[in-house]
């Protein structure tokens, strides 16, 4: 079905589904909570909230399959908050079926502004209706909670005088709303069933200033004036905008509506930003950033020289000028910082899915869900973090049964959590299941010829279970469909690694296995050796570097036109940076710096070393792209350009030059 | 090549179909010396014209590429123009000092050319421009979009997108 969104409300539209999304992602886990705490009045509240505010959002832009799908879930969350009926896993699979549908067709209608045809959720619309009913055969809220309602609060409220009876049974009905959610209300019910005539009334109240507070006379009363400031401050927005929609025809009330919510989600304000434009904003910081270098430079130079008055002012307005352009710089780094909440929110449902598929008992705990890791990298740990849950579930955690025979609680505990380490951000995955088995799995990868059986025999149990993030292994005697979907632990490891970063495996056999992910704080800073060849710096990414030593003659063994190096009793390939970069050597070495490529170290000889410094990476545009052993380039402190090199393809581009062939 | 045949066309229709005062679109260039030869690039192409940055080598670049610079946070690479555009040249000692560096704007991005002296901001109509007179000039006819005649000097109008188009 294809929905035609006219020109003025796109805008709307827009905001409907950001906001839409935002509301959907706080569902999930919040259903998921609610299961273990079905009681929990104020989460069915917020719960209730969140699809009411959809609801309301999609029948202004007459979406109306999301309609159909939100006002049931929301009229069994209102039972659901009323005590009227309680949850059942199988009532949750439904609404969180609804829920999945709900998403789909947003996603939808995002992409291709189309939404399901009403016939297509029919079937889901007639179980959500039988979810409604389960319990309690009467079937709509709206006529069942008035009653509710105001049973509960009849005894304690009374009305002040001038109030027709029609808008007295409003308010009973919706007790915790204010005038302008009552007004929603009415907008939101059937037109057949809608009080046409209170809305003069509500609207007529509002404008005075007047709210439900000063309309009925609670037993504790609060100050008046106290009162009246509170409402005209909370009620000034919406209250206009229902003034400039003065007549109360449906179509312009329920504009009136998305307006006055527009009010309310004031607080938490957010805008979305083209990553581009945080990047050109990164370059611009870094622009300003060099010329303060260069002008503290300057300055310490002009108070060497000369010291009077007006240059220790100047002083004093270069230390406060760093001071915040230091910090200006901190605050850009943070727009690309996001919160790993964004991706651990999905998991409470993933693992409650996925646990009752597999039939077992998984309690999941989340810690440290405000850690904040480069956007880049957020992006990318997603589906590693997916498969690593799904094996913990899948191979970790035992059945109830199994768990109780071992002594273990029957439900497991699977911990997610992230923190800071140092300059690194750890993201683990901890479970209390069964654990890795070092045996099997040496002997699984001999099985597969990964290794050889004098390894496995050296093999600690740490090595071992390295093992599992080989190419082609899997411990699973049979391939599930949980965790046997093609994406093998094999590519967890090549994208951590590709992030620069690194896994760990600790493992119990019976206890659990924890496997850590250390990973950078940014990918677009790294930290690197600055190097010194023909006159020129060049940056090395520390993490191929394995060791550095001096340079001493005796250690170099001349062998044909190759050279070697001696380091402690190994025999190392040696190259000169000079001839691997094809640029004059001056034969004066100081330095040896090893690195490992592949599975060998091969030394490398160099001029100067200046040391360690963080840079961060920029590209060196299209036109040199694909020059082989250059990483790419970074503007040094003094505003050079400092290239960096990937020792490990210049090694190999030499050694392909060597030989004479490409392979 | 694009801008040659817009060039015409423009002109034509101007002589054509609207008959009296019409004012011709006007190609405003940066003139600059490459050897002896006057040659422009069209304003829009252009995103500033500096000296005497700080170039880096690149090892194992093309031998057309002289290095890379900072321009304002950007790595923007700096090529030898006439090595590029296969015409004679030899790299004086202080290149980085006496020539100045335009960066264009090309479909490989940003890139720096060397330029031997800047002569200035060239106006003139659209219809001015003429074909290229093969064989006349020292440039391949491929990196040229046409000439332009001005008090006795052929100025030549490079086309920075067929040289920034054609490797490989």
């Amino acid at each position: 079905m294809k929905v035609e969104i006219p020109e003025e409300l796109q805008e709307i539209l827009e905001e409907f589904l950001v906001e839409a999304e935002e509301i959907l992602e706080n569902l999930d886990q919040d259903l998921v909570d609610l299961e273990a705490n079905p009681e929990d009045k104020e989460l069915l509240n917020k719960i209730f909230r969140g699809i009411h505010t959809l609801k309301g959002g999609a029948g202004f832009l007459n979406l109306t399959p999301v309609v159909e799908i939100a006002h049931r879930v929301e009229d069994i969350f209102n039972k659901l908050r009323n005590g009227e009926m309680g949850l059942t896993p199988e009532a949750m699979d439904i609404i969180l079926e609804g829920i999945d549908r709900l998403r789909e067709a947003l996603q939808m209608l995002k992409d291709s502004r189309e939404l399901p045809d009403v016939e297509e959720i029919e079937e889901l619309l007639s179980r959500l209706d039988a979810v409604l009913k389960g319990e309690s055969p009467t079937t709509p809220v709206s006529s069942e909670g008035d009653e509710e309602g105001s049973s509960s609060l009849e005894g304690e409220v009374e009305f002040v005088d001038g109030i027709s009876d029609k808008l007295k049974e409003l308010i009973l009905q919706y007790p915790d709303r204010d005038l302008a959610g009552i007004l929603e209300e009415i907008i939101l019910m059937p037109p057949d069933k809608r009080p046409m005539d209170v809305i003069p009334e509500i609207e007529k109240l509002i404008e005075e200033g007047k709210d439900v507070k000063d309309l009925v006379k609670k037993k504790e009363t609060k100050p008046q004036e106290k009162e009246e400031g509170e409402i005209s401050e909370e009620e000034k927005e919406p209250q206009k905008a229902i003034t400039s929609e003065s007549p109360s025809s449906a179509g312009s009330n329920s504009k009136t509506k998305t307006t006055s919510k527009k009010a309310e989600k004031k607080n938490s304000e957010t805008i979305r930003i083209d990553v581009e434009r945080v990047e050109n904003l990164m370059n611009l910081v870094g622009e300003i950033v060099l010329d303060r270098n260069r002008i503290l430079r300057v300055t310490q130079d002009v108070e060497k020289e000369c010291r009077t008055e007006a240059v220790e002012k100047l002083v004093e307005a270069v230390t406060s000028l760093d001071r915040t352009v230091s910090d200006l710089q901190v605050a850009v780094m943070k727009l690309r910082m996001q919160p790993i909440k964004k991706i651990f929110s999905k998991f409470p449902r993933l693992v409650r899915d996925l646990a009752r598929k597999l039939n077992k008992k998984v309690q999941l705990v989340i810690e440290g869900e405000d850690t904040e890791l480069d956007r880049s990298i957020l992006d990318r740990l997603e589906d590693p973090l997916i498969h690593l849950v799904r094996n913990s579930l899948d191979h970790g955690i035992e059945l109830p049964e199994e768990r109780i025979a071992k002594g273990k609680p029957e439900a497991g505990t699977i911990r997610l959590f992230a923190y800071h380490e140092g300059d690194h951000i750890v993201v683990g995955i901890q479970d209390d299941g069964r654990g890795i088995d070092s045996e099997k799995v040496k002997k699984k990868a001999l099985e597969k010829g990964l290794i050889t059986p004098e390894q496995a025999a050296q093999m600690s149990d740490k090595e071992a279970y390295e093992l599992i993030f080989l190419p082609g292994f899997s411990t699973a005697d049979k391939v599930s469909d949980v965790s046997g979907r093609g994406v093998g632990m094999d590519v967890v490891a090549s994208t951590i690694h590709s992030l620069r970063g690194s896994i760990e495996v600790e493992s119990e056999p019976g206890r659990g296995t924890t496997i850590l992910l250390k990973l950078p704080l940014t990918v677009a800073i790294i930290r690197t050796l600055m190097l010194g060849c023909n006159g020129q710096v060049y940056a090395v990414p520390l993490h191929s570097v394995v060791e550095i030593v001096r340079y001493q003659e005796d250690q170099v063994k001349e062998v044909g036109s190759f050279k070697s190096f001696m380091l402690r009793d190994e025999v190392l390939p040696l190259f000169s940076l000079n001839e691997l970069l094809e640029v004059p050597d001056s034969n004066e070495k100081a330095f040896v710096v090893i690195v490992k490529v592949g599975e060998k170290l091969i030394a490398v000889s160099i001029e100067k070393l200046f040391g360690e410094e963080e840079i961060v990476i920029k590209s060196l545009g299209e036109l040199l792209s694909d020059i082989p052993g250059i990483a790419g380039a970074t503007i040094a402190g003094d505003g050079r350009v400092v290239l960096i090199l990937d020792l490990n393809s210049l090694l190999s581009d030499y050694k392909t030059k060597l030989i004479g062939v490409k392979r | 090549m694009s801008s040659e045949v817009k060039g015409r066309e423009l002109s034509v229709l101007g002589v054509e179909e609207l008959i009296g005062e019409i004012h011709e679109k006007e190609v405003q260039v940066i003139a600059f010396m490459l050897n002896e030869e006057l040659v422009g690039v069209p304003i829009e192409q252009i995103i500033e014209i500096t000296n005497n940055r700080d170039l880096t080598p690149v090892p194992k670049a093309p031998s057309f590429v002289i290095g890379v610079m900072n321009l304002r946070g950007k790595i923007v690479p700096v090529i030898n123009l006439k090595e590029h555009l296969k015409i004679p040249y030899q790299i004086p000692e202080d290149i980085y000092r006496r020539n100045k560096i335009v960066i264009l704007e090309t479909p490989k991005g940003e890139v720096g050319v060397i330029v031997d002296e800047i002569v200035g901001s060239v106006k003139f109509p659209e219809s001015d421009i003429l074909p290229e007179p093969i064989g006349t000039v020292g440039i391949d006819v491929k990196f040229i979009s046409g000439v332009v005649q001005l008090d006795g000097e052929l100025l030549i109008l490079l086309n920075v997108e067929s040289i920034f188009n054609q490797e490989e």
